[in-house]
């Protein structure tokens, strides 16, 4: 993209200082501040011991006595176990949850056939199904009436790297698949609607079935689309709270997510330590950072062609 | 071998009829254009015959089999797109390969070979290994016909393929879409809202208005011969001057002159009384007016230049009756590039009766055309 | 007054991504007077739409200046620049009707009273002939009456100039026809300098008083489009300006006589001192100059083959080959005799022909224009 470079004079920067200006630039700051200086606090209480917490000002940096790393330390061995499960719940249930609904997106919005419209409704419904609602019935299922984790326990066992009580993990992927899926269809529903319906029509012609149309035409063009969804969804499964409780029940439990633990993490009888609690927040934030990060061009491009 | 039939095909969407009753037959080897204003259903009939609609009624043929509910990869055609449709994902040689990967009958390293060649003919073999949006709309526009070409098939089917080119590139693509289509010898059915391409690049010419067939021939018949007030006005550019009037006696009375016919014109007229007359720009003649009305001889009028356009090799003359306080102009006459009359200018418009068409004034249908022009011999030089 | 000056214009893009620096328009100058429907022409990527912008105000001026009735607009934001435009793909609001579209300047630019406003709007939309549409929404109007509602918006804010972008290109060929003389007249009665872009050289002819020619960035020439079409002054305006294109022969002078690879062409003594020692030289003729008919070879005439014939109905464009291979076009009146693979015989009327310096471009000599041939009294 080509932008044009106004030229740069002192003159005219100086020209510009008016009334309006310095009060829009004072207003950005105070904006900044506001969304920042949460972020920076948290960070800089992680680093203080629990009683440079009580001296100093949350947002003030703690230097010598105060600094410490073995909050970090300390939240970092208590979560480690957790983060591999839930990265070993995010990561899949994203993936399948994505390529799902792009294919749902694809076969709702490409292709032609009758009772569309009754399905797509099906699915806007599925967005608005509140979680609160469904927990029961899902304990139940799970539990009960179809204990797939029981039943893939030897599996897992026998796998090299798992464990049995991964298996644990199993009917909470399956189950934030299926809450995952409305959503993300729609989102790719719309990516889809803006491309031109003659690339599947040529497409059609140069004789490929609906199928190769989705492998070799959709699926490559949607790489924008696929960013955008993937981090939006990994960051849902990843932060998820409630299902995960309902089925992994106990912030002990072996399989239990990282974000079973973290409100049980630095509360002990004499009070909260917020260093910790700050630390496990951070460290718990950053794979979803991560993320971000590795995925930002894409996901800029894929906002773009949203909008565009 | 590659015949297009379409027999009563009706198409419609909901209350709106796209195409009524179309009758058509499309030779193998045969260059047909579909041509007429937006909203013809030249671009629906195209559509039919791809597969990509299927007709409400009425049966599409190809080869003889019949089509109506055979899915597009199943029939055997390309078609070139007006965006061009490109796998934007895909090279060049990606583009033009990917409907070779259905065809039976190639090994993987023919496909390869296959694909050159067409690269080749079309002069795009250094653009083999660029993306879609590397290329400009010319480039693009050949990668399209490549991947048409590449397969063989049965029939072309081009909807406006030329239309988001520039002015020039278009007049370039004309001509060599042609050779290519004559070289290639493969049924070619191509749809346009530009009469130019139309005349020039048609074996015949179907003009469509809307959702029905006005007349189909070859462009110089439809030209002379029109079938009805429609075709006459939509073929040929400056359009045909049109003069709508009543039979009076044996004179046609136009608000704007008056033209007497003779015993011929008006058994051909029958019993019309409401006629428009029909004259091409090009075949007023424009003389200057000398200043006297009695000077004037039949079929002669006395009209005032508006505009005079310029195009270089010719000039476009509007005329008007003198002190007329309309806007717009009766009608418009061509001259050769170098004669130059001015604005406000009084001159002698002469209509010659062997030159006027004359029209139903209700229905339309063409009553009486013009003589076709005898060809002209070529002269000695 | 509002005569629009373009002074030494140039506009430098910046690819942030290749980092490369692209000039889209280089130092061109253009004066246009008050009143004048001047039409920038020329191919994709010409610079044409960036000027036109550049007037406008949606794009910064890199450097040079452009005034209007002489106050300098480099720095005016494009609000404030009494500047009307319509725009290739019309850009009405879709949520507005017809009148409202058609106020909204008015509303937001001028203190002007409901009432008068709806007057103009009536005024303005009478004169377009789409007063009956009034209460429409865009997406319920044709393409025509999309096109003239967007004309119908910048006729009523009365403005010093009115800027026109490729407006008929979205339109059937019939209808594009049509609209151009309508606008002719519009401006014609309106009286506003107006200045119009396009690609297609028949719209540039036809409409403007003035054609400026743009390649690459470059302003190639400036003059009444009968000008550019038998002044040329080089290659690319004399290729560019008319449908079919000039046909154009590079070779070489020999001893008084251009020779090609297809054809020997003997030049008389006036000719000769018009190349002023040029020797590589191409020479131009234009289709309609080009006779054909049976004979044999002499001095100007030459052996052809007809490759097609494309009837045009009055006229046909003949596409013949040389011996060399070399191809060339001819138009013919009539009903055509000559058909494909037919031998002819073709003469350059030495009248006719235009020489180019062929490396410069730069026009040499250009046709004679005979004393009875009346579009001499509109060349200058």
């Amino acid at each position: 993209m080509s932008q044009s470079r106004p030229t740069f004079d002192t003159a005219s920067l100086v020209e510009d200082v008016s009334l309006t200006r310095i009060a829009q630039y004072i207003l950005v700051v105070v904006f900044i501040g506001f969304f920042l200086v949460p972020l920076e606090a948290g960070f800089v209480t992680a680093l203080k011991t629990n009683e440079a917490v009580a001296r100093s000002l949350p947002f003030v940096p703690s230097l010598g006595d105060g600094f410490t790393l073995e909050n970090l330390e300390f939240a970092f061995n208590q979560l480690r176990d957790s983060f591999v499960n839930s990265l070993l719940l995010a990561l899949p249930a994203t993936i399948v949850n994505v390529l799902l609904a792009s294919m749902a997106a694809y076969g709702l919005t490409m292709v032609n056939w009758r009772g569309q419209l009754g399905f797509l409704i099906l699915f806007l419904i599925g967005i608005f199904v509140p979680y609160q609602a469904v927990i029961v019935p899902l304990a139940d299922f799970w539990n009960n009436i179809f204990p797939i984790a029981e039943m893939l326990a030897p599996t897992f066992a026998a796998i090299p790297l798992l464990a049995e009580y991964h298996s644990d993990l199993v009917p909470l992927i399956i189950t934030d698949i299926a809450y995952g899926i409305p959503i993300c269809t729609i989102l790719f529903r719309s990516y889809y609607n803006s491309l031109p319906e003659s690339l599947v029509e040529a497409a059609k012609i140069d004789g490929a079935s609906i199928a190769k149309i989705y492998r070799r035409i959709i699926l490559p063009i949607s790489k924008p689309m696929f960013g955008v969804v993937f981090i939006y969804q990994f960051t849902q499964i990843y932060n998820e709270f409630l299902f995960a409780f309902t089925l992994i029940v106990a912030a002990d439990a072996p399989a239990a997510p990282v974000t079973l633990l973290i409100p049980s993490l630095g509360a002990s009888t004499s009070g909260i330590n917020y260093g910790i609690r700050m630390s496990a927040a951070i460290l718990a934030a950053l794979p979803t950072i991560l993320l971000y990060v590795a995925f930002a061009e894409q996901f800029a491009k894929g906002l773009r062609t949203e909008s565009g | 071998m590659g015949r297009i039939e379409l027999d009563d095909v009706t198409k419609r969407f909901g209350p709106e009829t796209a195409v009524e009753d179309l009758n058509l037959d499309i030779e193998d080897e045969e260059f047909l254009v579909l041509v007429g204003p937006s909203g013809c259903g030249k671009s629906t009939t195209l559509r039919m015959i791809a597969g990509l609609e299927t007709p409400t009624e009425g049966d599409v043929y190809i080869d003889g089999d019949h089509m109506n509910y055979r899915v597009p990869q199943n029939r055997d055609i390309a078609m070139v797109f007006q965006d061009y449709a490109l796998y934007p994902h895909m090279t060049v040689r990606g583009n033009i390969g990917f409907g070779l990967e259905e065809e039976k009958g190639y090994t993987k390293a023919e496909r390869g070979e296959r694909v050159e060649e067409v690269a080749e003919m079309l002069g795009i073999s250094e653009l083999l290994d660029r993306k879609p949006d590397e290329l400009s709309g010319g480039q693009q526009q050949r990668v399209a016909l490549g991947r048409a070409i590449v397969r063989s098939p049965e029939a072309f089917l081009m909807d406006e393929p030329l239309a988001n080119l520039d002015a020039k590139l278009r007049s370039e693509m004309r001509a060599e879409l042609q050779n290519l289509q004559e070289m290639l010898e493969v049924t070619t059915v191509y749809v346009t809202h530009n009469q130019t391409e139309a005349m020039t690049m048609g074996d015949r010419i179907a003009v469509l208005d809307d959702g029905r067939l006005q007349q189909v021939g070859e462009p110089l018949e439809l030209y002379h011969e029109p079938a009805n007030r429609f075709v006459a006005g939509f073929i040929g550019e400056p359009m045909m001057n049109f003069l709508e009037g009543e039979l009076d006696g044996g004179t046609l009375v136009t608000p704007y002159l008056d033209y007497s016919l003779d015993d011929d014109l008006r058994s051909a007229v029958g019993d019309a009384t409401a006629l428009t007359l029909g004259i091409r720009p090009e075949d007023i003649e424009l003389e200057e007016f000398g200043g006297d009305p009695g000077s004037l001889g039949d079929h002669e009028y006395v009209m005032n230049v508006t505009v005079v356009e310029p195009h270089g090799n010719q000039n476009v003359v509007h005329l008007n009756h003198a002190g007329a306080e309309d806007e717009f102009d009766v009608l418009q006459a061509v001259t050769g590039g170098m004669e130059m009359l001015t604005v406000d200018e009084e001159v002698v418009v002469s209509i010659d009766p062997d030159l006027i068409h004359l029209f139903d004034g209700q229905s339309g249908q063409a009553l009486h055309n013009r003589r076709m022009e005898a060809e002209t011999e070529l002269t000695q030089i | 007054m509002a005569q629009l000056e373009l002074d030494h214009v140039t506009k430098v893009f910046q690819d942030d991504e290749e980092d490369e620096e692209i000039v889209a328009v280089d130092d061109v100058s253009i004066d246009i007077a008050d009143e004048e429907f001047l039409v920038l022409v020329g191919p994709s990527g010409c610079g044409k739409s960036t000027t036109l912008r550049m007037i406008a105000g949606l794009e910064t001026i890199t450097d040079g200046e452009i005034r209007l009735g002489g106050r300098v607009l480099n720095d005016v934001r494009a609000q404030d620049r009494d500047i009307a435009m319509v725009f290739q793909s019309y850009a009405l609001y879709p949520h507005m009707t017809v009148h409202e579209n058609i106020a909204f300047g008015l509303e937001e630019s001028t203190d002007l009273p409901d009432a008068e406003i709806d007057d103009r709007v009536h005024e303005a939309t009478e004169m377009m002939g789409i007063d009956d549409l009034l209460e429409r929404t865009p997406g319920e109007l044709s393409g025509g009456q999309q096109q003239r509602v967007a004309l119908g918006r910048a006729i009523v804010r009365d403005p010093d100039v009115f800027l026109m972008d490729e407006p008929l290109s979205n339109l059937d060929a019939k209808l594009r026809a049509e609209m151009r003389t309508e606008l002719q007249r519009l401006q014609d009665q309106l009286g506003v300098t107006t200045v119009y872009v396009t690609h297609d050289q028949t719209e540039a002819m036809t409409m403007g008083d003035r054609i400026a020619v743009l390649d690459d960035g470059q302003l190639q020439q400036v003059g009444t489009p009968l000008e550019c079409y038998h002044r040329p002054n080089n290659l690319f305006v004399a290729g560019f300006i008319g449908d079919p294109s000039m046909n154009f022969f590079p070779g070489e002078i020999t001893d008084g006589t251009f020779v090609s690879d297809s054809i020997e062409y003997p030049l008389d003594d006036d000719t000769a001192t018009d190349l002023d020692g040029q020797t590589e030289v191409t020479l131009g003729i234009r289709p309609e100059d080009v006779r054909v008919g049976e004979g044999s070879a002499s001095d100007h005439t030459f052996e052809a083959t007809v490759d097609v014939v494309e009837p045009q109905g009055d006229t046909n464009t003949v596409h013949l080959e040389l011996d060399s291979g070399r191809e060339f076009t001819a138009t013919t009146n009539g009903r055509p005799k000559a058909d494909e693979d037919d031998r002819v015989v073709v003469e350059f009327p030495p009248k006719a022909i235009h020489l180019f310096a062929t490396r410069s471009g730069e026009a040499l000599k250009n046709r004679d224009i005979e004393a009875d041939q009346e579009v001499g009294n509109l060349l200058s």
